[in-house]
């Protein structure tokens, strides 16, 4: 069949008056819903694609939707500042009334935007920088952020490390995931790691023994060098990093990785997504920092991951009650009329026992933070320091 | 050399002749796809105003929004219309942006001056495009090559210049950055570097000769036409038109990683196509090709973003209708062009 210029043109000319038909639709549709107005709470996400992200959406857009009048738009997958801002101008120019952002290319522009805008703004899973936060804790519309500091991040690459190092391993490997993209959790997770292992006395990277000094070096190399791995008692056997699957350089270093026999891959995020098909049936072991999901859980239970520090589907729960709180009129603040900064820690599961408990326990259908627990801030029934305990009863400590 | 002024034949391009004869006047089969960009960009901005005014959009906060997010697109795409005029395809002009804006950023920290920050990212730029050209002169390489060589080098660079911070990111004062991050600076700007190019193009000898090269290189060179100037001075160019480019990245994201402006090449292509530019350059270059599709893609975009955010499968229905408009559009506009040799 030939088509025409003029049946094409008219053809586009049709599509786009769909659009505005589409919209008079959609429009009729949410007015035969009845009863107020949702909130429309948009949300910024850097990562749409993980288990985790997934977990995240499905929590927010299933359990949170279902039980409190609010609706979320998700951004698409924000790689850089740049698309971050480009999201946040379609936020503001769509009627947002809240944001809550997973990306932190720029999260000071995403601040200032947001307060610019007179639009709530609240960071889920991470924490600002003490300058960050002394910057912005007085903007009214920055609600705060509830989530793992860069503190908690070291800890956990620390904690994962020492505890392989209790269990009489000495050969590791690491996995350094996103550090060459300056990833800053990435980062203080791997220093961590390097940092456990430099408390034995012969025990060195690149000269230094003490954290700040490990991090410096990482920073400034922007990874991790094997040769300047040095120690009398512990072998760093290979490094690894990013997520190049279809690069064939990338899959070779992983195979040597994984040939060079390690005791234990330390990794600093999705461990079993890039090792876990090559380590079955070579007794090597994984320690991942990462989320509660069934894959990690069956890797668990397979004796591939052998230790697990991971966020919970439900930990982003308290962010949302304090920015509904806030659209509310009720805002949740700090001392001093300041916005919310709230360390959140990982679970650590070491068996897939531990693991099923947790597991188990924060569901869809029944999360941890479920509607009980978070209507009481999100009605502004509650003030700051119940909040803050109420926060702080899931933060994992380390032992 | 050979004068190639383009003398307007009497009675071409439904004009009278000077003895008064019959003007040649454009069938609808020659209008439809001459005019297919901007009618799509007509339709998109009526669908836009509809699906923005039902769903209760703030109007005006999405038409800065709409500039905000076109006008570096347009800006450099604009300039690399020089290139692609002549056949050529640089496909590094992604991360020429981002090491422009890098230097840029740099500049701007070690002096605090915006017109050091200006002057850095229009030098990195033009000094970068010059070398793709450089190369392809001397080696006598198709520029394509000497652009994916560029690519590579470009992104090492970038590395590199963060690496200098010893952090993750090259941060500008994003105070300074919102002074100047304004509607009219932006205006300013591409309205300038627009002119400019609009008067090369078409009032110049230069804008003709590089229709000349894209539609018969063989022709050109017999002619005695210098290719090797002509790129020269269309890399040239094309980096002003990445420098300013950058130069407005930095103000309107004033921390830079090594994935800024990742997407900026591809969607210079696409804005250009969009607008009605054949890939292949010649005759039927049309220098408004970039402002026409870089607005287009900006409207697609914040409509699509409107209409369909609330789904759950929002984002990939949107990708679809967006890739859908495109091939339409670009289908309707290129359609003449299959069916004959040469423009009339």
């Amino acid at each position: 069949m030939k088509i025409s210029r003029s049946t094409a043109l008219a053809a586009t000319a049709a599509l786009g008056l769909s659009f505005g038909l589409t919209a008079c639709g959609g429009g009729s549709d949410s007015a035969a819903g009845g009863g107020s107005d949702p909130v429309k709470m948009c949300v910024l996400v850097a990562d749409a694609t993980s288990s985790e992200a997934l977990g995240f959406k499905d929590y927010y857009t299933t359990y949170i939707q279902e039980n409190f009048p609010v609706e979320f738009v998700y951004s698409e997958e924000v790689g850089d500042a740049d698309a971050e801002k480009r999201a946040m101008e379609s936020f503001i120019a769509n009627n947002c009334e809240a944001i809550i952002s997973f990306a932190s290319a720029d999260r000071p522009t995403q601040i200032q935007m947001a307060e610019d805008a007179g639009i709530y703004y609240a960071v889920a899973t991470g924490t600002l920088s003490d300058d960050q936060y002394e910057e912005f804790k007085d903007y009214q519309y920055y609600v705060g952020a509830i989530g793992p500091s860069l503190g908690v991040e070291y800890q956990a690459g620390y904690d994962m490390a020492k505890y392989f190092v209790e269990q009489g391993d000495t050969r590791f490997a690491i996995y350094g995931a996103g550090v060459p993209y300056y990833i800053d959790m990435h980062i203080y997770r791997t220093a961590g790691m390097l940092a456990a292992l430099a408390e034995e006395p012969s025990t060195s990277y690149g000269g230094a023994t003490d954290f700040g000094a490990i991090l410096g070096k990482i920073m400034q190399d922007g990874t991790v060098k094997v040769a300047d791995f040095q120690s009398d008692v512990y072998e760093l056997t290979g490094y690894h990093e990013v997520w190049s699957f279809d690069d064939a350089a990338w899959q070779a270093n992983l195979a040597a990785v994984v040939a060079s026999k390690p005791d234990v891959i330390l990794a600093a995020g999705t461990g079993f997504a890039v090792f876990g098909a090559a380590v079955a049936d070579t007794g090597i072991t994984i320690g991942d920092i990462d989320a509660y999901t069934d894959e990690n859980g069956q890797a668990m239970k397979e004796g591939l991951v052998g230790y697990l520090a991971g966020k919970f589907t439900s930990s982003i729960g308290p962010i949302f009650a304090a920015t509904y709180a806030a659209v509310e009129g009720h805002p949740i603040r700090a001392e001093g009329d300041t916005a919310l900064a709230l360390e959140q820690g990982y679970w650590v599961a070491t068996s897939p026992e531990q693991f099923d408990a947790f597991l188990a326990g924060d569901t869809i259908e029944n999360p941890f933070y479920g509607k009980a627990e978070l209507e009481q801030f999100a009605n502004g029934d509650q003030g700051y320091d119940t909040f803050e305990a109420f926060v702080a009863a899931y933060t994992y400590v380390a032992d | 050399m050979h004068d190639l002024t383009q003398r307007t034949r009497p009675g071409a391009n439904g004009t009278s002749g000077p003895n008064g004869t019959a003007a040649r006047r454009r069938s609808p089969r020659e209008l439809v796809p001459a005019l297919a960009p901007l009618l799509g960009l007509v339709v998109l901005t009526v669908a836009f105003v509809v699906v923005g005014t039902v769903s209760g959009v703030n109007m005006s906060y999405s038409v800065q929004t709409l500039i905000n997010q076109s006008v570096v697109i347009v800006i450099i795409a604009t300039g690399a219309i020089f290139i692609f005029a002549m056949g050529s395809f640089d496909i590094s002009l992604g991360a020429s942006t981002l090491v422009a804006a890098m230097v840029g950023g740099l500049a701007y920290n070690a002096t605090e001056s915006l017109v050091a920050m200006l002057v850095a990212c229009i030098l990195t730029a033009v000094a970068t495009s010059l070398v793709s050209a450089s190369l392809a002169a001397v080696f006598n390489l198709p520029v394509f090559v000497t652009t994916v060589a560029m690519l590579s080098v470009l992104g090492a660079v970038a590395v590199a210049l963060v690496q200098t911070t010893g952090g993750a990111q090259i941060k500008v004062d994003s105070s300074f950055a919102r002074q100047y991050d304004t509607l009219p600076v932006k205006l300013s700007v591409a309205v300038a570097f627009l002119a400019l190019c609009v008067f090369l193009f078409t009032y110049t000898r230069l804008g003709r000769v590089e229709k000349l090269i894209g539609g018969n290189p063989v022709t050109a060179r017999l002619t005695g036409v210098s290719m090797k100037k002509t790129a020269i001075a269309a890399f040239a160019i094309a980096g002003l038109g990445v420098g300013l480019g950058a130069f407005l990245t930095v103000l309107r994201t004033p921390t830079m990683t090594t994935s800024s402006a990742a997407d900026i090449g591809m969607n210079v292509l696409v804005a250009m196509v969009f607008g009605g530019m054949p890939i292949s350059g010649g005759p039927r270059t049309r220098i408004y090709a970039a402002l026409l599709g870089g607005l287009s893609m900006a409207v697609l975009n914040q409509t699509m973003t409107t209409l369909l955010a609330t789904s759950s499968a929002g984002n990939g229905i949107s990708q679809v209708v967006r890739a859908l408009f495109f091939l339409a559009v670009v289908w309707v506009a290129t359609s003449g062009h299959r069916s004959k040799l040469l423009p009339r």
